[in-house]
C-alpha cells in the first residue's frame, strides 16, 4: 500500500503525454473540465468519453487509480440511484443520473491524466508558469522531500505508543474496544510530532532566509531564468490540433445525427 | 480599566514558519486518514473525512490566516496531487471552505485556555466547512441535470444523501476528530509550541481585525467568482452547446464530408507525430 502510493506520487516520465509542456496540458485539462457543464448531448459526452480513454491508455494512468476512480462512480452513482427509486422514482431517473455521472467521470478521467502522470517539479514549474505564487511551487517541493521523513516519525511515535501503552484485554463486541484504542493513539501521536515539526519548520525557514529564497519566490528575475527550459515543441501544437479537430468534428456529428 | 488592544502582527518569517507547520502536519495528516479503513453500515457510512484538530489547533494558537492557508494548500498537495487524484478546479471550493471555517475558528477563540470556547469555535469549524461542500454538492446536480423538477424523487432523493453526509460529518468528524481532540491539544500547547517558532503566546489583548482579510482585492475576486457561477449556469440552462446557427443552415452531406476530412486530418497528425518522434529518438541515441 505505501509503495504503490509512492509510485503514484512519482509518476512516470516517458508516455506522449508526459512529453508535453505543462501549459499545454492546463489548457487541455481546462477544457474539458469545464465543457461537460454545458452541454446535454450524448454524443459530444461519449466523444469526450472515448477521447479520455484512449488518451489513459497512452497516459499509463496508474491501475490502483484507476481502480479507485472506478469503484467511486460507480458506487456514488449507484447510491443517487437506489435512494431516488426509495423516493418513488421509476426507470425514467436512470438516463439523467447516468448522463450527470458520465460527466463527473469525465471531469475526473481528465484531472487523472492532466496530474497523476504529471511529475512534480514539472506541476510546480507550471504552475509557477502561469502566475501561481512561489510559495505554492515551493510547498510542493517541500511536500514531496518531506513527507517520508514526516511518516516515517509519526510511524516511530505511533509504535513508541503501543510499545509503552496497554492494549485493551478484550476486543469488545464488533472490535470496538480496540477501534477506540487505536483512534485514541492515533490522534495522540500528533502531539509530539506537532512540536517537532515546529522546530523543523523553523530550520527550514532560517535556512531559506539564509539563501534569500523568501524575497526570491517572487521576483520576475528568478522567474525567468528558473522557467527557461519551458517551450512549445510541435508535439504541442499537434496535440493541440488534433484536440480541437476531435472536438469540432462531435459538434458535427451531434447536429448531423439530430 | 480598558487596555488598549495591540494587533497581533507577525514577521515575513513567522508566517512562513505558520505556514510551513501547518501545511506539512496537516498534509501528512490527510495522508494518514486516506489511508484509515472506512465502516459501511448500509448508507451510514462512519469515515473519518479529516484530521481537522491539527489545523484548527494551529489556527487557535497562531495567526489564522496563515494557518488556514497553509492547511488547505497541505491537504492539496498531499492529499490530492502526491495521491495522484489532484482536481485543479474541483479543489477551489474545498480550499475556500477549508480556509474560511479556519479563519473563522481562529478568530473566535481569544484566550486559547478558554476550553469552551476552543470546543465551540472547532465544530463551528466543521459546520461551515461541511456546509458549504453539501450546498456545492447540490448544486452540481442542479446545473449538472435537465429539467430536474421533471423527474420524480431525484432532487430529493440528492438532498437527502447529501445531507445525510452533511450530518454524519458533523458528528462523527465533528466532535469526535476536531472537538475532543482540539479541546486536549489546544492547553497543553500553548506557551509551549509558540517558543520553538520564536514568538510570544497569543493572549487576550491582541486583536486580529477583519481587514487584514477582507481588502478589496478580496471582494473584487469574490464578485468575479460570483459572476463567473451565474453564468456557467445560465448557459447551462439555455442549452448553448453545440447549437452554432451556421451549422443548422449546412446540409447533412455537407455536414459529413466535413466530418471524414476531419477524420483524415487526425489519422494523419497521428502518423506525423509517430514519424517526428521516431526520428527524435533515433537522433538522441546517436
Amino acid at each position: 500500500m505505501k509503495i504503490e502510493v509512492l509510485n503514484a506520487a512519482y509518476g512516470n516520465t516517458d508516455t506522449p503525454i508526459a512529453r508535453l509542456d505543462a501549459r499545454t496540458i492546463f489548457v487541455w485539462y481546462l477544457f474539458y473540465a469545464l465543457f461537460p457543464w454545458l452541454t446535454h448531448s450524448w454524443i459530444v459526452l461519449a466523444g469526450m468519453f472515448l477521447m479520455l480513454t484512449a488518451t489513459i491508455y497512452l497516459a499509463r494512468v496508474s491501475y490502483l487509480l484507476l481502480f479507485l476512480f472506478i469503484m467511486g462512480i460507480i458506487g456514488q452513482g449507484g447510491m443517487v440511484l437506489a435512494v431516488s427509486l426509495f423516493f418513488g422514482g421509476n426507470f425514467e431517473t436512470i438516463m439523467p443520473i447516468l448522463m450527470f455521472e458520465t460527466k463527473l467521470a469525465i471531469i475526473s478521467l481528465a484531472g487523472l491524466i492532466a496530474f497523476s502522470t504529471m511529475e512534480p517539479e514539472k506541476l510546480s514549474d507550471g504552475l509557477l508558469k502561469i502566475g501561481v505564487p512561489g510559495q505554492v511551487s515551493f510547498s510542493i517541493s517541500y511536500g514531496y522531500r518531506m513527507l517520508p521523513t514526516l511518516i516515517e516519525e509519526y510511524n516511530h511515535v505511533f509504535m513508541s505508543f503501543r510499545l509503552r501503552g496497554k492494549a485493551p484485554e478484550k476486543h469488545g463486541l464488533f472490535y470496538w474496544r480496540s477501534a477506540v484504542y487505536f483512534m485514541k493513539l492515533i490522534v495522540k501521536s500528533f502531539y509530539p510530532l506537532m512540536l517537532s515539526s515546529a522546530k523543523r519548520a523553523r530550520t527550514t525557514v532560517e535556512s531559506l532566509e539564509s539563501r534569500g529564497s523568501l524575497v526570491s519566490f517572487n521576483n520576475k528575475e528568478v522567474k525567468k531564468v528558473k522557467l527557461a527550459h519551458m517551450k512549445f515543441t510541435y508535439k504541442d501544437i499537434l496535440f493541440a490540433i488534433f484536440n480541437i479537430l476531435y472536438v469540432l468534428m462531435l459538434f458535427m456529428l451531434a447536429i448531423a445525427l439530430n | 480599566m480598558s487596555q488598549l488592544k495591540k494587533r497581533y502582527t507577525l514577521t515575513e518569517q513567522q508566517k512562513m514558519m505558520v505556514f510551513i507547520l501547518s501545511m506539512s502536519l496537516f498534509g501528512m495528516a490527510t495522508m494518514v486518514s486516506e489511508l484509515l479503513p472506512e465502516l459501511k453500515v448500509g448508507i451510514v457510512e462512519f469515515k473519518v473525512e479529516y484530521f481537522l484538530f491539527i489545523p484548527l489547533s494551529l489556527a487557535i494558537l497562531f495567526h489564522p490566516l496563515h494557518a488556514a492557508v497553509g492547511a488547505a494548500l497541505g491537504r492539496i498537495i498531499f492529499g490530492e496531487i502526491m495521491l495522484g487524484k489532484f482536481e485543479a478546479l474541483g479543489e477551489i471550493e474545498s480550499f475556500l471552505a477549508l480556509v474560511l471555517s479556519l479563519y473563522v475558528a481562529g478568530i473566535i477563540v481569544r484566550d486559547p485556555s478558554n476550553r469552551f470556547m476552543v470546543g465551540l469555535a472547532s465544530i463551528l469549524a466543521v459546520i461551515i466547512d461541511q456546509f458549504i461542500s453539501m450546498g456545492v454538492d447540490i448544486g452540481k446536480v442542479w446545473i449538472g441535470v435537465e429539467e430536474l423538477e421533471t423527474i420524480p424523487g431525484l432532487y430529493e432523493s440528492v438532498v437527502a444523501v447529501e445531507g445525510f453526509a452533511f450530518l454524519n460529518d458533523v458528528i462523527v468528524s465533528g466532535t469526535l476528530f476536531a472537538m475532543i481532540p482540539t479541546m486536549y491539544l489546544v492547553p497543553k500547547l500553548y506557551g509551549k509550541i509558540e517558543p520553538l517558532l520564536g514568538m510570544k503566546p497569543k493572549t487576550k489583548d491582541l486583536q486580529i481585525p477583519f481587514s487584514d482579510i477582507i481588502t478589496p482585492r478580496f471582494m473584487v475576486g469574490a464578485v468575479i467568482v460570483a459572476v463567473v457561477a451565474f453564468l456557467a449556469e445560465a448557459l447551462s440552462e439555455s442549452d448553448f452547446a453545440p447549437s452554432f446557427e451556421w451549422a443548422y443552415a449546412a446540409e447533412n452531406e455537407f455536414l459529413f464530408t466535413i466530418i471524414s476530412l476531419i477524420v483524415a486530418a487526425l489519422v494523419s497528425i497521428l502518423i506525423i507525430w509517430r514519424v517526428m518522434s521516431k526520428r527524435e529518438n533515433a537522433e538522441t541515441a546517436r
